[in-house]
């Protein structure tokens, strides 16, 4: 299939713009919110299941066929986040979702003039934590924030924030291995 | 020669033998008389001249046949002798000189032979010294390997310690952040980390 950038970009930009507008008219911030949470969710399973996003752009099939796999893998999902998947499936565009998730954040924060701010943390926030991190975020980003909030044991403490791409790492996991790092990096060599 | 003269003096007690037999009466007539004074030792012409005959007639005989061939027979034992004794003399000389060259290549063998045990007595004194320098070489050579496996293993072995100690202190405190603080321990912990957190704007 040929590839040309501009119109892939175009094509990004356009499954973007409609999932968003759709999402928009039909529930506003909320459903945005919630395609935005389920397209990162698939993303994250796409990556760990290969299988799934194959067959999705497996031009083997008839692009009826990709067209209905998508629309009865993502059945529970919102209807708007459904029918764009199933469309991308059906014109062999599925391995495309990672842009649109990218696009349909720009869209976000350009028509909503909203940042949504991922806060991983090892306990569940209250109220004043909540206020407190997105003061700061809105004084570092200068937009509306949006909070999600996910729960993470793993990262044994401290907290996890990511938006437009950056992230901000003051978890205990991640800091216990740069301690790990440091110490052995500063091995003596033997010399002790 | 000493066996051709018994052989002329056989020939001349034969030609006695003969002249005896020849004429006994003489003989007879010779031992019947014995009478004593000058005649016992005066000859008597009777017996006397027939010996005389026999004595004068074996000695043509001899003079005519013996003589030369017994001269003769000398001569050529002479001459036989003689080119006995040159050859001898000869084969003398040769193996005289023949022994003086085998002397002389015995002697040279000796010299080359003790020649060639002091080169290899050399050579063999210099491959040991270098074999010696070589082992004493590769020997400081492995000793200075091992020295620097064993410092790198030493190293090594001193680095995967502390690395397992810090591991197992980071596990430790892990293990412990996670079990022994509370929610409101952990959000004191979050709540001062935002604070002291980087900017979203930062590089």
């Amino acid at each position: 299939m040929p590839t040309n950038r501009l119109v892939v970009k175009e094509e990004v930009a356009t499954y973007a713009a409609v999932m968003f507008d759709s999402a928009n008219g039909a529930g506003g911030q909320d459903a945005v919110m919630e395609v935005r949470d389920q397209m990162e969710e698939i993303l994250r399973v796409m990556n760990a299941d290969m299988d799934l996003s194959q067959a999705l752009s497996n031009l083997d099939y008839t692009p009826q066929q990709r067209h209905d796999l998508a629309k009865a893998v993502f059945a529970d999902c919102n209807p708007v986040f459904t029918e764009v998947m199933a469309v991308m499936a059906e014109r062999g565009n599925a391995s495309l979702l990672p842009r649109v998730y990218e696009a349909y954040g720009e869209e976000l924060s350009s028509k909503l003039d909203l940042c949504v701010v991922d806060v991983t943390t090892a306990v569940a926030l209250d109220d004043n934590l909540r206020t407190l991190i997105t003061r700061k975020a809105e004084a570092d980003l200068g937009k509306k924030i949006v909070l999600r909030e996910r729960i993470d044991k793993s990262i044994l403490g401290g907290i996890i924030m990511s938006a437009n791409g950056k992230r901000i790492d003051a978890s205990m996991v991640s800091q216990l291995t740069n301690a790990r790092q440091v110490l052995k990096d500063t091995s003596d060599g033997g010399e002790c | 020669m000493k066996a051709r003269a018994n052989k002329a003096v056989a020939g001349i007690g034969v030609s006695t033998l003969f002249v005896s037999t020849a004429f006994p009466a003489l003989a007879f007539a010779s031992e019947g008389e014995e009478g004593g004074g000058i005649a016992a030792i005066l000859p008597d012409p009777i017996e006397f001249v027939p010996m005389l005959v026999a004595f004068i007639l074996l000695w043509v005989i001899l003079a005519k046949f013996g003589w030369p061939m017994f001269n003769a027979m000398l001569e050529k034992r002479e001459n036989t002798i003689r080119e006995a004794l040159k050859k001898s003399e000869k084969a003398q000389i040769e193996s005289e000189r023949v022994l003086q060259e085998y002397k002389q290549q015995l002697a040279d063998a000796k010299a080359q032979a003790a020649q060639i045990i002091s080169d290899a007595r050399a050579t063999g004194e210099a491959v040991k010294a270098d074999i010696s320098a070589k082992a004493q070489s590769e020997a400081e050579d492995m000793i200075a390997k091992a020295k620097v496996a064993i410092e790198a293993e030493k190293k090594q072995a001193v680095a995967d310690l502390q690395g397992s100690v810090v591991d197992i202190s980071v596990d430790v405190a892990a293990k412990l952040i996670g079990e022994d603080l509370t929610e409101g321990e952990h959000r004191k912990i979050i709540e001062r980390y935002v604070s002291e957190a980087g900017s979203f704007n930062a590089n």
